[in-house]
């Protein structure tokens, strides 16, 4: 190391964030070269009569009082919130609410239906707001649980259940996950990446997707448009939409590459 | 522990931090206690997915700088208001490439308050890095993760910052004993 170096590097070690190699050499070149101990002496010295003792300016008492009241609002609105849900006139309400979306939603679906394009919407939904969630325009509401926290966290937050594939390769990871909107539903928008590829999964209750009036057969609903694959399915009560652009690989987030379903291969009923 | 309850703590215990940097980056000055209410609201429905191994201040730091590009957005500001994109004080300077020696700024004993006044003067890119490490004794890292830039530029703001700092403090005092007090 020569002392142009040393002198380039000066802060990050005052700083102790060197990598304890580059440490290492740095200390070595001081015990040789008198000029640059003194310069990392002088800076320690600065460091310690004035740095250390920074403090941020302290916050002024109206402003003080200002985030206290906010806070404590916080408390209040709270306990009203869940005093709220007591009041049996709020239900009546809910449902006074509920019966006039479901009216609307009902004669929404009447109208979608009338068009006959239902599941082209469905497609264009999700692939919307898969290309929005791999540019980051859709800001996962979660990031970095495992699955198994991941549900947890659905579970609080929606009234349907949400499964994930435990995470036990290596080449697949949950990225994020967000309750995200699709087919007039809140729906939960999971975004995993398979090797270098996106995969969004939304999950949707049951009601929504028979909302989608969807024929039973075939069972996979798939569509290619604009370079994505889309599969759309029921398992059970719940609806699911897989998009990513790698066709039957992106199945690989939940299944085994060699998996089969009543003896056939998952090419064979999805066929992308 | 009560989620409202635990936020509160959080928060007693790093206003000041808080405060600061709201006031750093609120354009005009006088909207950093908007700027800060907002973004501390924005971190309570977003505690859940705070992630406890992190410093609390530092992830209401990136919400409070989040918020205040949305406000600057949504005001449609122009950029040469906004502190953030104020890079005229980055530009290449031979002042800022030549490391200066602390040297005689110890022997003239100068107080930590013109320190501290050092730093208010100091260009918004430069100065925020600078009291995120100096005042908030926040990781490289973390700075980085804050500000959304490459470590390789935090510690550029830093050196530059620090280095136009020792030429402010070794500057002719004035004679009223203050300097001049940068835009908050």
């Amino acid at each position: 190391m020569n002392c142009d170096t040393m002198k380039s590097q000066v802060f990050p070690y005052v700083d102790g964030e060197l990598p304890a190699a580059l440490r290492g050499e740095m200390e070595a070149h001081f015990a040789e070269c008198d000029s640059c101990r003194h310069v990392v002496e002088q800076e320690l010295a600065f460091r310690d009569a004035y740095v250390v003792r920074l403090r941020p300016d302290p916050t002024p008492p109206h402003l003080r009082d200002r985030i206290n009241h906010f806070l404590t609002g916080l408390v209040e609105q709270r306990a009203r919130t869940r005093r709220r849900w007591y009041k049996p006139w709020l239900f009546m309400t809910s449902a006074i609410v509920l019966l006039a979306i479901g009216v609307v939603g009902g004669m929404q679906l009447a109208a979608v239906l009338e068009r006959g394009n239902t599941l082209d919407e469905v497609v264009e939904a999700s692939l919307d707001q898969h290309q929005k969630l791999g540019r980051g325009q859709l800001p996962p509401d979660i990031v970095g649980l495992s699955p198994r926290a991941a549900e947890d966290w659905f579970r609080k937050r929606v009234d349907f259940k949400v499964s994930l594939p435990d995470m036990k390769k290596p080449n697949v990871a949950l990225v994020g996950a967000r309750i995200s909107r699709l087919a007039n539903a809140e729906v939960a928008a999971i975004d995993y990446k398979l090797d270098h590829d996106h995969v969004s999964l939304f999950i949707m209750p049951g009601e929504a997707y028979n909302q989608l009036g969807l024929s039973e057969k075939p069972r996979f609903k798939v569509v290619k448009r604009r370079g994505f694959d889309v599969v759309i399915w029921r398992h059970q009560s719940t609806g699911y939409t897989l998009v990513s652009e790698i066709g039957v690989r992106a199945c690989h987030v939940c299944h085994a590459p060699n998996a089969t379903f009543d003896g056939a291969s998952l090419d064979s009923f999805l066929r992308l | 522990m009560d989620k409202v309850v635990e936020f509160q703590a959080f928060i007693a215990g790093c206003l000041d931090s808080l405060h600061n940097y709201a006031m750093l980056l609120a354009r005009p000055p006088e909207d950093y206690e908007d700027l800060l209410q907002e973004s501390l609201l924005k971190a309570f429905n977003g505690f859940d997915t705070f992630d406890r191994d992190l410093p609390f201040k530092a992830w209401v730091f990136a919400i409070i700088r989040n918020t205040h590009i949305d406000r600057q957005r949504r005001r449609k500001t122009s950029s040469l208001e906004d502190p953030l994109n104020d890079t005229a004080g980055l530009l290449q300077s031979p002042l800022f490439s030549i490391p200066l020696a602390p040297e005689d700024i110890l022997l003239r004993q100068e107080t930590v308050e013109r320190v501290r006044e050092g730093i208010r003067r100091l260009p918004t890119l430069m100065r925020e890095v600078v009291e995120l490490r100096d005042i908030e004794g926040l990781s490289y890292r973390t700075i980085s993760s804050i500000i959304d830039r490459p470590i390789g530029t935090v510690m550029s703001r830093l050196y530059r910052g620090r280095n136009l700092l020792r030429t402010y403090l070794v500057e002719p005092r004035r004679q009223d004993g203050h300097a001049t007090r940068g835009t908050p």
